[in-house]
């Protein structure tokens, strides 16, 4: 027996006393700091982290645009609260009914709060001047002989029908609110409730719930939004972690018992996962890192490869014992054999685990590293505990223990367990061509399959259909423009800025044909050459010009330089793109474009509000309702819209500077492949149809968060896998110090990827976070029954020194061992499905049919290789020493 | 019989004094309104308005304002004519507003790039004057009348008077606290008071200068804390009492501006 095993036999105690030691101080590490946060602020407190823009690095260049955006135009995460009536025929648009939204709608602005008794501190909670609400927005209408009226869209709570329903036509009235305030069918209307950072959600959402349960009116409130979705999926990961995984582990418990039959025998297992799980996790808090989606999952990773060694260990323990009758010869006999199968489908997992940590995913990598670690510590716990918890039982315990116990005479290999194990040998052996031939038929199909794979995702379909947040989405999506933003952020780009404005600015004092504009046009020809700046050239000009102004004695004279300086405010204006025409009617048109894909429901832009505003200073005819014919029409239509309750709403379509302006994209579907196709057809319609000036686009917003990151994580768990694959076959070779052994180890884990992949293509499952991660838990399992069954395999070959006596062997103990395995953890894993978050349960299914096709393409496609290509395998069995 | 006699006495005392101290602070309001916007029969400035946003991104608008006193009576009907001179693009963009006590302003608006004159229909004053964070009102002058005021406090320089809206529905304030200077009567910080009590809009004048014989600002500024930023009016070439016609406050003016008056 090796040192560490041995070393726990003997020592038993202080190792379960040293393992119970090291969960209880890294139990308290965590539980310190997170309970009492200020008497151990110097520790690690537990951080959950539900943001799914932490799927990107803080400083990645994606994300860094998003919140540079997110600034520049003002722009905060919203809580959206969705108000449905279905029972009144007028909708939402009852007095009933707005009489709360209006309450509502004042109750919210009051949601603030500082932390701490801080007078200084930064207020929290609602933006109360940036909510979206009919009483918060102004709408601009006809008031009677010609006059414009601009006055809040619902100052005070109707009290008739007629003024309730007067709030839906005045609503709809106007683009911007049309469909994102209030819907088509006047059911439904949506508070936009902006919030100071996402954290404080959980808080404002929870006192709005409290305020929606004072009214007894019909309608439905539905509290969703992006930060909310966050916050339930805080709360489900909980739930995940403190109901599913411990259920996986209650049924590979029973599973266990059923295999072996001795309940304190099969406690050791359980005790080595839990050791495994305290201490990756323990350690993944203590270092600061995050419990996210990601590493929420790790326990469930851990936990099976944990089990994993040990029902190995116990599997051949059960075999074996009966025979020799001594549990310390019994180990020694063991732990010899699977020592080094265990210490090198340990590396191997680790190499598959840890090669995550080379993707571009900050979560992913934290989850290989940590799941590494657990794996790591699975193993140290498996080969001392399990030696230790068998040493300190009383001997009598194992009275009776052990497969055929019953009965001395009759081989063990008798039961019906081993002679269908054996069956499946002698078929393998048998039909070795026929059984490669059906899985080189699977892998072609599968090849097939995977070329269909669709990859995508989407974080709201991470709950199940039937959550609340789901049901929110789909009651909004079905009335509204979309739930799910996307920002296209147009920018002017400066060319040669300086040589155009020239240009234009001797083109316009030369129109104005006076001796003054000539005089400065002079100036400006002597300076073009030598300014540094465009705002230099125009601000040397400005200062020259004012100068005369201010000299100027004769009103005529006043008048000529007064045009002048005008002349070279508006040649640095027109600078200002988007309060060009030309631009504004671009947006228009591809705006229109937009809503042909089918997949924008609506979009908001700056044309929008020009366009309103200058149909109802036109009297509210409809055929005003258009971009009027020049720059300075927009911009005295742009400082009409200003004269309102809310001039600021401007600047979250167009920067001040006029230079930047946003698109906000509704769109009907959050999944990345949609928003992928808008990109795709944004990008081409501006390839055909190249805008008037020189202006570049990007997209910023979640739903594009979540296709950029999806996007590093698919090519990043690409290369990944590709590198670990041949790091696992490198350690394969150097194992068996054989190549063709290395290769041959590959083969089951090929298919199982190879077949699983090609399923999700042919099924049409979505390639998504939970499936691209499960490609790492594949070959770190599927390589482990490989490992067992050939380093054993050689071991007996050694011995016995023909092929088909040693695969009669190998399909005793050694299936048995792979078997129970295969048994135990694919069916422990099936509680996943009950698991409230659907990414949970595809790694449940996923992780039994990963282990059920390794069990297979092991059990079978092994065998059968080697029945094929023995002269290669077992050319050098004389000079090579066993492994 | 005797104390009941002095109670009363009291009860009358205490009651007239209660009386005098509120015509104390109707006078007060009255003429700090009058200081603020009545100075002189007429009156003209050129202003610089800048307006800084919570980014301190900047945009500014240049103007002059024309004002007449209709009969030269304090706090009483009264005329505007806001003239735009920059950004080029809302040159000669212009606002007439012909001021009420006691009923709405009439306002006309004046697009010229649309040749539009518009009449804005009679609504909110509280909206914001072209973007910034003034107010029409702040800009034109809130009516003493349409609030209850209360002297809260009397220091060596300033009457700080509070005043609360006789109708709440009309403004977004629950009050708003001026501090009045006492020897020109020139409000010089105004602060405007949420439903929880906090401030939130603050008005200061940073800058008196007396011009012919008139306490004027030459420098104010008006910041919002609920959108961040602050817009700073400068004035300049300050003129009283210039004879201004009263004519040309009318809607024919807007689209033929006087210039010579503008100038």
């Amino acid at each position: 027996m090796n040192v560490l095993p041995s070393s726990a036999a003997q020592k038993p105690g202080l190792y379960l006393w040293g393992a119970a030691l090291f969960s209880l101080i890294l139990i308290a590490l965590v539980a310190a700091p997170t309970f009492a946060p200020r008497a151990f602020s110097f520790l690690e407190p537990l951080k959950v982290d539900t943001d799914p823009e932490n799927m990107l690095s803080a400083d990645e260049p994606v994300r860094v645009f998003h919140n540079d955006m997110k600034k520049e135009f003002n722009l905060h995460d919203l809580i959206v609260v969705g108000v449905v009536n279905e029972k009144n025929e007028d909708g939402v648009f009852n007095t009933e009914t707005l009489g709360d939204v209006y309450e509502l709608t004042k109750f919210a602005e009051t949601i603030r709060w500082t932390d701490g008794a801080s007078e200084d501190a930064a207020k929290k909670g609602v933006i109360a001047v940036d909510i979206i609400a009919p009483s918060t927005v102004d709408s601009i209408e006809q008031a009677g002989l010609g006059s414009v009226s601009f006055d809040w869209l619902m100052p005070a709570p109707p009290e008739t029908r007629e003024e309730a329903l007067a709030v839906r036509e005045k609503a709809e009235r106007i683009p911007t609110l049309n469909d994102t305030l209030v819907s088509g069918d006047g059911k439904a209307l949506a508070i936009y409730v902006p919030i100071t950072a996402k954290d404080v959600s959980f808080r404002v959402a929870n006192q709005l719930r409290e305020k929606i349960a004072t009214f007894d009116g019909d309608a439905e409130y539905h509290i969703t939004g992006l930060p909310i979705a966050q916050d339930q999926f805080g709360v489900e990961m909980f739930k995940q972690m403190a109901i599913s995984a411990p259920l996986a582990m209650a049924l590979i418990f029973a599973l266990m018992w059923w295999f072996f039959r001795r309940l304190n025998l099969i406690i050791s297992p359980m005790i080595v996962a839990m050791v495994s799980v305290i201490g990756a996790m323990g350690l993944l808090v203590v270092t600061g890192n995050t419990v996210h989606i990601m590493s929420s999952m790790i326990p469930i990773f851990v936990m099976p490869i944990a089990v994993l060694d040990a029902v190995h260990i116990l599997s051949d323990f059960y075999d074996r014992y009966p025979s020799i009758r001594d549990r310390r010869k019994t180990l020694d006999h063991v732990m010899k054999e699977l020592w080094q199968p265990m210490l090198f489908t340990t590396l191997t997992t680790c190499t598959g685990f840890l090669s995550l940590a080379f993707t571009p995913i900050p979560p992913v990598q934290v989850f290989g590293v940590f799941v590494a670690i657990g794996v790591f510590f699975a193993w140290f716990f498996t080969i001392t505990l399990i030696p230790a918890y068998i040493m300190v039982m009383p001997e009598k315990a194992f009275a009776g223990f052990g497969m055929g116990a019953g009965d001395k005479e009759t081989d063990h290999e008798a039961t019906p367990l081993a002679r269908f194990l054996h069956g499946v040998g002698d078929f393998a052996v048998g039909r070795s061509k026929l059984i490669v031939a059906g899985f080189l038929l699977a892998l072609v199909v599968a090849g097939y399959g995977v070329t269909q794979i669709r990859i995508n995702d989407n974080p709201v379909k991470w709950f199940h259909a039937d959550h609340e947040i789901r049901v929110a989405d789909r009651a909004l999506n079905d009335r509204f423009g979309g739930t799910y933003m996307a920002y296209l952020a147009l920018t002017a780009d400066e060319g040669d800025a300086l040589s155009s404005i020239a240009d234009d600015v001797e083109k316009r004092l030369t129109a104005l044909g006076t001796p003054q504009a000539e005089a400065l046009a002079a100036s400006a020809r002597a300076a073009r050459g030598t300014a540094e700046s465009p705002d230099a050239f125009l601000s040397a000009l400005r200062e020259k010009a004012e100068t005369e102004l201010d000299a100027a004695e004769a009103d005529e004279d006043w008048y000529a330089w007064d045009d002048a300086v005008l002349a070279l405010d508006a040649a640095s204006q027109s600078q200002e793109i988007f309060k060009q025409p030309e631009t504004l009617r671009y947006i228009e048109k591809l705006q229109a474009h937009l809503e042909t894909t089918g997949l924008v429901g609506k979009s908001n832009a700056l044309p929008d509000i020009v366009k309103t505003v200058h149909r109802d200073l036109f009297l509210g005819d409809e055929e005003a309702y258009r971009i009027p014919d020049t720059p300075e029409a927009v911009a005295q239509t742009l400082i009409t819209y200003q004269n309102s309750h809310r001039p600021q709403d401007l600047f979250k379509l167009v920067t001040p500077d006029f230079k930047k302006s946003v698109l906000w994209l509704q769109l009907k579907s959050g999944d990345n492949v949609d928003m992928s196709a808008v990109i795709a057809d944004v990008d081409k319609y501006i390839a055909d149809n190249p805008p008037p000036a020189a202006i570049s686009h990007d997209w910023f917003g979640l739903t594009y968060i979540n296709v950029a990151w999806q996007q590093k994580m698919v090519s990043g768990m690409a290369r990944a896998f590709a590198g670990s694959f041949i790091m696992v076959l490198v350690l394969m070779t150097i194992l068996f110090r054989s190549p063709s052994w290395g290769l041959l180890s590959m083969a089951p884990l090929t298919v199982t990827i190879g077949v699983i992949y090609g399923v999700i293509g042919l099924i049409g499952k979505d390639y998504d976070m939970p499936v691209a991660v499960l490609s790492s838990l594949s070959l770190g399992l599927a390589i482990d029954y490989a490992i067992h069954f050939n380093a054993r395999t050689r071991h007996l070959y050694e011995q016995i020194g023909d092929w088909p006596q040693t695969a009669k062997k190998a399909f005793g103990e050694p299936a048995r061992a792979i078997f129970r395995n295969v048994i135990v953890i694919g069916v422990g894993f099936l509680p996943l499905l009950l698991a409230p978050l659907v990414p949970y349960q595809t790694v449940g299914i996923f992780i039994s049919a990963i282990l059920f096709l390794a069990g297979v393409a092991t059990l079978l496609g092994l065998p059968a290789l080697i029945t094929i290509f023995k002269p290669i395998l077992f050319r050098k069995r004389r000079t090579q020493h066993a492994v | 019989m005797l104390s009941k006699t002095l109670k009363l006495a009291a009860a009358v005392t205490a009651l007239s004094i209660s009386t005098a101290f509120a015509q104390d602070v109707q006078e007060i309001v009255d003429k700090a309104s009058a200081a603020a916007y009545y100075q002189g029969e007429d009156g003209r400035a050129k202003v610089h308005m800048s307006i800084k946003d919570s980014q301190e991104r900047e945009r500014t608008r240049d103007f002059v304002i024309l004002r007449k006193d209709i009969g030269d009576v304090d706090n009483g009907e009264q005329r505007f004519y806001v003239f735009f001179e920059r950004p080029a693009d809302v040159n000669k963009t212009a606002f007439l507003v012909w001021k009420q006590p006691h009923a709405d302003d009439d306002r006309w608006l004046y697009l010229p790039a649309l040749d539009l004159v518009k009449r804005i229909a009679p609504s909110d004053e509280r909206t914001s004057f072209v973007g910034s964070h003034f107010f029409y009102e702040d800009v034109s002058g809130r009516n003493p009348d349409e609030d209850n005021h209360v002297l809260e406090e009397e220091t060596d320089d300033y009457y700080v008077v509070r005043s609360t809206p006789k109708d709440a529905s009309d403004v977004e304030f629950s009050s708003y606290k001026n501090w009045i200077h006492k020897a020109s009567f020139i409000p010089v910080k105004t602060e405007y008071y949420d439903e929880n009590g906090e401030a939130y809009r603050t008005y200061t004048a940073l800058g008196v200068e007396t011009i012919d014989g008139h306490p004027t600002v030459v420098k104010s500024s008006m910041a919002d804390e609920r959108i961040g930023g602050v817009t700073e009016m400068t004035y300049s070439e300050v003129a009283y009492d210039t004879g201004l016609p009263e004519d040309i406050f009318t809607e024919r003016y807007l689209r033929n501006p006087p210039r010579r008056e503008l100038r």
